[in-house]
């Protein structure tokens, strides 16, 4: 929904941009209700929706970074609530050791988040974005920006990068 | 005990094969000697010179020889043959080990936390050494700092493969190095960040810290430190160290239960 809604025709030149894994089960509804209920987040994000988090491999979130993302979010359903029971677990640890190889790399480990947010949480999904962006903005752009491989339209290349994902079109 | 007395002891024990090595040319080579062979096993293992032993050990097994082996083994080629038996790779219990202990000389070079295996039959043991310096190095820079440093390194990557090729613990059919969606074909140096953390991100549960992968790169790029740090942080949220004992589970081998997630699973 939201990676339709920000097309190609949306330029966002100077922000931070942000990808955002969203599971279909809790945080892409979160996401709905956020935009239902017509609350604010910064137009700067894609978001791509999985059917469990624990389908976000570390090589994902790498590849986004790669691409150029200053910022990569993971937002699914909270510890004990996951819809494959256990999926989650995997997500959880993956993130932590992921955040730490990206420290010793150099890579500021802010860039990478993990958030809980139920289907019902769509104020605290646009909390999220929102200090998730100022955050974002405050790492600043993403030094590996430098690495983009096509120079088109983010969302459109993201897209593309992970049409493999994508359950429902 | 010389390792051709081992060899002997281990064929009248009922073994199939032996892995040691043979001097060919001056090189000592691995070789899979059968009984007869026996007194051509070299009598050292060879000072300076390390093979993926356990890749050799899995090899033979896919190769649909079925019997019980003696593997000549250094402390990290113990580690190796564990994990790949952890893993469902070998079967460990066909493995009889012939266990050598490296010189205090190699395992500072290695900066080798265990370089001996649990039975030393070879050689005499040095303790090891629980902290690299070459870590702590790139730990003590600035983020920056850091970057630039690994954007250096990894510039000079030829993308010749050869740390995944050599890695005793590398064994996917199909690797994710390979996979045009993730890496670019045809450029060289390969994209950064993602060839080189995506293999570190894999290496974290898995590496068992024989250097074999630093030690054939044409670039001489520091990979040992950064799946060293890989490794440490395994050990540090989850207690895990690969290769070092056959009945820990991995963590991202097994799913697990709520109460083995690191604290803190649930404002994270
Ligand atoms: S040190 Fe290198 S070659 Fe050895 S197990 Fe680790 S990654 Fe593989
Ligand atoms: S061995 Fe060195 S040059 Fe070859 S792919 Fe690995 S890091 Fe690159
Ligand atoms: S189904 Fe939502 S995280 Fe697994």
């Amino acid at each position: 929904m939201m990676s339709e809604a920000r097309g190609s025709s949306v330029k966002i030149p100077d922000d931070v941009r942000i990808v955002a894994f969203l599971c279909n089960w809790c945080s892409y509804a979160g996401a709905d209700l956020a935009g239902v209920s017509r609350m604010q987040y910064p137009p700067n994000v894609v978001g791509i929706r999985v059917m469990c988090t624990a389908t976000v491999s570390p090589y994902h979130v790498l590849k986004a970074l790669q691409m150029g993302a200053d910022g990569v979010l993971i937002a699914g359903c909270h510890i004990g609530d996951c819809h494959y029971l256990k999926g989650n677990y995997m997500t959880y640890k993956r993130y932590l050791i992921l955040r730490e190889i990206l420290r010793f790399a150099g890579i500021n480990e802010k860039r990478v988040r993990l958030e809980w947010i139920s289907a019902a949480e769509g104020e605290k999904f646009a909390e999220v974005i929102r200090s998730f962006t100022e955050e974002v903005r405050e790492a600043g752009l993403s030094p590996l920006r430098k690495n983009e491989v096509i120079k088109s339209e983010f969302g459109e290349k993201l897209k593309n990068a992970f049409r493999s994902l994508e359950v429902v079109k | 005990m010389s390792i051709r007395e081992k060899a002997r002891q281990l064929f009248a024990e009922g073994v199939d094969g032996v892995l040691a090595f043979k001097r060919t040319d001056g090189v000592c080579i691995p070789h899979l000697f059968t009984k007869t062979e026996v007194e051509e096993i070299c009598k050292d293992v060879p000072a300076d010179q390390r093979y993926p032993v356990a890749g050799i050990v899995r090899r033979i097994f896919l190769s649909g020889l079925a019997g019980k082996i003696g593997v000549v083994a250094r402390g990290c080629d113990e580690r190796a043959l564990i994990e790949l038996g952890k893993q469902g790779q070998i079967d460990f219990d066909l493995l009889s080990i012939i266990g050598v202990a490296c010189s205090e000389e190699q395992a500072r070079y290695c900066e080798c936390s265990k370089p001996y295996p649990s039975r030393i039959d070879v050689g005499s043991r040095f303790e090891g050494i629980s902290v690299s310096e070459k870590v702590r190095a790139v730990e003590s820079m600035e983020g920056d700092e850091r970057l630039a440093y690994w954007l250096a390194q990894f510039a000079s990557c030829l993308k010749c493969m050869g740390c995944r090729n050599i890695c005793p613990v590398c064994y996917c059919v199909e690797c994710s190095l390979e996979d045009e969606n993730l890496v670019r074909r045809g450029s060289v140096p390969p994209d950064w960040p993602v060839f080189h953390l995506l293999r570190a991100v894999d290496m974290a549960s898995r590496c068992i810290d024989c250097g074999l992968c630093e030690e054939s790169c044409p670039s001489g790029i520091p990979l040992r430190t950064l799946y060293k740090k890989a490794t440490e942080i395994v050990k540090e949220l989850f207690d895990y160290e690969p290769g070092a004992d056959m009945t820990q589970r991995s963590p991202l081998g097994t799913i697990g239960d709520q109460s083995e997630l690191p604290g803190g699973a649930f404002e994270a």
